[in-house]
């Protein structure tokens, strides 16, 4: 999980790798899963999102798909 | 609160007041347990995803998202200087702590310098980007990796 100057960058990355682009995140959906997953993280009654709860909050960041899906079926 | 809990939160408040990572010996100490009830608490947290520990079972790798270790992502709040597991907790530990920071770290391409400000509503515009090659199903499967 790495951060890029542009997704000419990432693609360039990928392909040194031999490992196909994976979705690409602007920083305030960052955000919105930073906060999401550690706001309340020194609190005594924080706790981690479930895996049913987790691709809804992911779309609601606009990141949909198989690849933010915790339950997908898992290749190889 | 039970004594995982109550080691979990000295474990992460240690994180928080001194950007570094606290011995079994100090989290004993704060929360009043003998250490070997501490190493018992940091394995059922490691269970629960809430540390990673290093080989040795005492030392904490990962507080998410505060790192243990050194990485390439550094952010600076207050007085402290703290260590991200990855560029998603770099934006985490502003986040965690509830106060703006900046965050340094470089483009894994090119190299670039990153600086990022982040405030109390998030960070700066910026058109950097986050990108992960490893799919949510399988972050867990090695998460010093991912």
């Amino acid at each position: 999980m790495l951060f890029f100057r542009s997704e000419e960058d990432v693609r360039a990355w990928c392909a040194a790798l031999g490992s196909p682009p994976g979705p690409l995140v602007r920083m305030d959906q960052l955000w919105g899963l930073a906060t999401t997953w550690y706001a309340t993280r020194l609190q005594a009654d924080a706790r981690r999102p479930t895996p049913a709860e987790i691709p809804g909050i992911f779309a609601g960041l606009g990141l949909t798909g198989e690849f933010w899906d915790p339950r997908a079926p898992r290749a190889g | 609160m039970d004594d995982a809990t109550r080691v979990k939160l000295a474990v992460y408040w240690h994180f928080a007041e001194t950007g570094r990572g606290p011995a079994p010996e100090e989290v004993a100490g704060r929360v009043g347990l003998a250490p070997g009830d501490v190493l018992d608490a940091y394995r059922a947290l490691a269970a629960q995803r809430l540390l990673v520990l290093g080989a040795d079972g005492a030392s904490i790798r990962m507080a998410p998202p505060f790192a243990g270790v050194p990485t390439r992502h550094v952010v600076e709040a207050g007085v402290n200087r703290y260590f991200a597991n990855c560029a998603w907790d770099a934006l985490g530990v502003p986040a965690a702590l509830g106060r703006p920071g900046t965050i340094r770290s470089r483009c894994a391409h090119s190299g670039e310098p990153l600086r990022l400000a982040v405030g109390e509503d998030g960070p700066e515009p910026s058109a950097w980007l986050f990108h992960s090659l490893v799919p949510a199903a399988r972050w867990w499967d090695d998460i010093v990796f991912t």
